[in-house]
């Protein structure tokens, strides 16, 4: 009687879902996967984090605390403080503004690159698409921590040199706060890395809708390529890039991590998680607060765009429905 | 009449790993204005190849070798893209077999609808979404305005192939060409989207061309009919004289796969056996003569001209064929009763 009266209401429901549109049933289809509900707490908590976590921490990140040099958690310092006296919960809450940051951007970046090269080469074929495939191959075709540290090394020192010509230029003061440099060769290093991802996923996307009877009928109503393409094309790829741009966050945020560790990434004072756990290495024999603390958020916030980018995926892939 | 669209020697082939495929071979016809042509061959036969050739709507592999397409004196294999987009639902409007898959599945009907409208007509956004309702109300889709608001998966078949049509003919184009439109529709719905083209076609105006392969329609709908086989035109004649009169032996057979009404009961349907060649060469015989029960041996080393019939009932009969085939007695049975309208 119970399990009757169950598959009457979920009968109704579906009918329900079946008049409202794709997006709204996706999502119907997301709130009812726990995992990905789930992850979406962290990942909205990380997001709070980035976005207040100055005006939350109990300290500044650089506030040393020389009378307090790694000391052990406690109720003043909660996660204890690092060989420099610096308060480790709040330089993780700080953190988590680079994360983000790095998460954001080089993913728009790469994003942007690979939507516009991706549909190009997809759509327009032929030579176009020929250079954009051998683009990606040869970007690939390097090891990404390789290719991360070789961009440090050969375009830091010019650019800082640029920044100081900028300042005697023209005076400006931004040109000075040289941890910009550092950035803007974290963000590119991490789009030049991702970009080739994306393009081919989207070309591949276009290259299956293209041949769709409702791109064919556009374009025998006269429809511009412009206009198929941001219509018709990119709208109906959307799906399989959510996924992707989902599990890519994580994915940027671990490299920049790694590059941090190697000591190629955002250099100090910035606090960033992968540095914190590569000075927490060396002493954590001694002192392994300072290393579980970035390592554990990191594996929380990694192992929830994951959780989240499978949701989407079965929210999104019509496939994945079932009877 | 005059003459909307002239179609001259058009030769199309498709690029494949070893060399060409011819899919269209110097095909010409004319279209009048106000006239229904129907194409009609199985499929492979160059049908809609030679359709989507017009309008330069073809596969990448695909290109168009020789020909001119001219829509009242215009080349439209010589016009630029931004010309021929206006020619594009402008003028000629298309709709497809598929009507399932012919819309786009993220956009509601009504800005989906409103697209050639604005883009075409330089309406405004209400205007044209005012126009688009009236559209839905015309093709037989009651309380059109609620409707916009919809997603194409909230149609069936028929009432997207309904909603398809609205917007081909939206624009009011001279030219309709609908390439297979009933194809994947149950039998019923097939019936109402003829009757509905047939109606749009004497309120508008619009001159036809329905490509199918179910004979029982184009008695319904055509004026006119070529028949295609294997990128050529075979046959070409008034519907009325191509029923009574077929002189080509691929017509004769397609007729007498066709069940029929009328017939004695028991009887088989014919088949034509085999099926249409794969030209990878321009042929130097004609290329049904495997398949032909007919088939003498000039046939193996000549392609027959399309040519005026002996004694034609009617005029611009026109077939491809050696043979004469009303003098010839041959053993299969070719039934040329057809199916009622």
């Amino acid at each position: 009687m119970t399990t009757q009266e169950i598959t009457a209401t979920s009968d109704i429901e579906i009918a329900e879902a079946s008049r409202t549109n794709l997006w709204r049933d996706a999502v119907a289809r997301l709130a009812a996967n726990r995992l990905a509900v789930v992850a979406i707490l962290p990942i909205v908590l990380l997001f709070f984090i980035a976005a207040f976590g100055p005006y939350l921490t109990p300290y500044d990140f650089l506030a040393q605390d020389f009378t307090a040099r790694l000391a052990s958690p406690s109720s003043e310092h909660w996660l204890g403080t690092d060989e420099l006296g610096r308060d480790v919960f709040s330089r993780i809450l700080y953190g988590a503004r680079t994360a983000v940051s790095v998460g954001l951007v080089s993913t728009a970046i790469s994003l942007i690159v690979g939507l516009v090269m991706g549909s190009l080469a997809g759509y327009l074929g032929g030579r176009v698409d020929m250079l954009v495939v051998w683009l990606t191959d040869v970007t690939r075709s390097m090891p990404a921590l390789l290719l991360a540290i070789v961009i440090n090394l050969t375009l830091k020192v010019p650019l800082e040199a640029w920044m100081e010509q900028m300042y005697l230029a023209t005076k400006n003061t931004f040109f000075r706060q040289t941890m910009w440099v550092d950035l803007v060769l974290v963000f590119g290093a991490l789009a030049l890395i991702q970009w080739p991802g994306y393009a081919r996923l989207i070309r591949g996307q276009i290259l299956s809708i293209r041949s769709r009877n409702y791109v064919l009928a556009a374009r025998a109503l006269g429809m511009p390529t412009g206009r198929i393409l941001t219509r018709y094309v990119i709208p109906n790829a959307m799906g399989p890039l959510i996924v992707a741009v989902s599990a890519g966050m994580g994915g940027a945020m671990v490299l920049e991590s790694a590059f941090s560790f190697l000591g190629v990434g955002v250099q100090l004072p910035i606090p960033s998680w992968g540095k914190m756990i590569s000075d927490g290495l060396r002493m954590w024999q001694t002192h392994p607060y300072l290393l579980v603390g970035p390592a554990v958020m990191m594996a929380v916030i990694t192992v929830s765009f994951a959780w989240l980018g499978d949701g989407l995926n079965d929210a999104l892939n019509p496939r994945q429905w079932g009877g | 009449m005059s003459v909307l669209l002239d179609v001259q020697e058009l030769q199309t082939r498709f690029r494949v790993r070893k060399g060409h495929v011819y899919a269209v071979n110097g095909v010409s016809f004319q279209l009048e204005e106000g006239e229904t042509l129907a194409v009609v061959g199985e499929s492979g036969c160059g049908k809609s190849v030679t359709m989507l050739s017009l309008v330069r709507l073809l596969p990448p592999a695909a290109s168009i070798e020789n020909g001119q397409v001219l829509l009242r004196g215009e080349d439209l294999l010589q016009i630029d893209q931004r010309q021929l987009r206006d020619v594009r639902g402008g003028q000629i409007g298309m709709i497809f077999q598929d009507p399932m898959t012919s819309l786009n599945p993220f956009i509601n009907i009504g800005t989906q609808m409103a697209e050639p409208l604005i883009y075409h007509r330089g309406m405004s956004k209400k205007d044209a979404l005012d126009r688009s309702a009236e559209l839905l109300e015309m093709v037989g889709i009651p309380d059109g305005k609620a409707r916009l608001r919809e997603y194409p998966h909230q149609f069936s078949g028929g009432m997207r192939q309904r909603v398809m049509i609205a917007m081909s003919m939206s624009c009011e184009p001279a030219v309709l060409i609908a390439d297979e439109p009933t194809t994947a529709l149950d039998v019923t719905i097939q019936a109402q989207i003829v009757e509905l083209v047939k109606e749009l076609r004497d309120r508008s105006g619009v001159a036809v061309i329905w490509i199918t392969h179910d004979l029982s329609v184009v008695a319904g709908i055509a004026d006119r009919v070529i028949v295609m086989y294997a990128g050529y035109i075979v046959e070409e004649a008034p519907v009325d004289a191509l029923f009574e009169d077929p002189r080509h032996p691929y017509t004769v057979g397609l007729m007498g796969a066709l069940p029929s009404l009328g017939g004695e009961t028991g009887t088989r349907l014919t088949t034509i056996g085999g099926s249409p060649p794969d030209l990878v060469d321009l042929p130097d015989f004609c290329p049904f003569h495997p398949r032909c029960p007919y088939a003498i041996d000039r046939c193996r080393t000549e392609n027959p001209m399309l040519e005026p019939v002996a004694e034609a009932s009617d005029r611009g009969h026109n077939a491809a064929c050696w043979v004469d085939i009303r003098d010839v007695k041959v053993q299969t049975e070719t039934d040329t009763a057809i199916a009622g309208g």
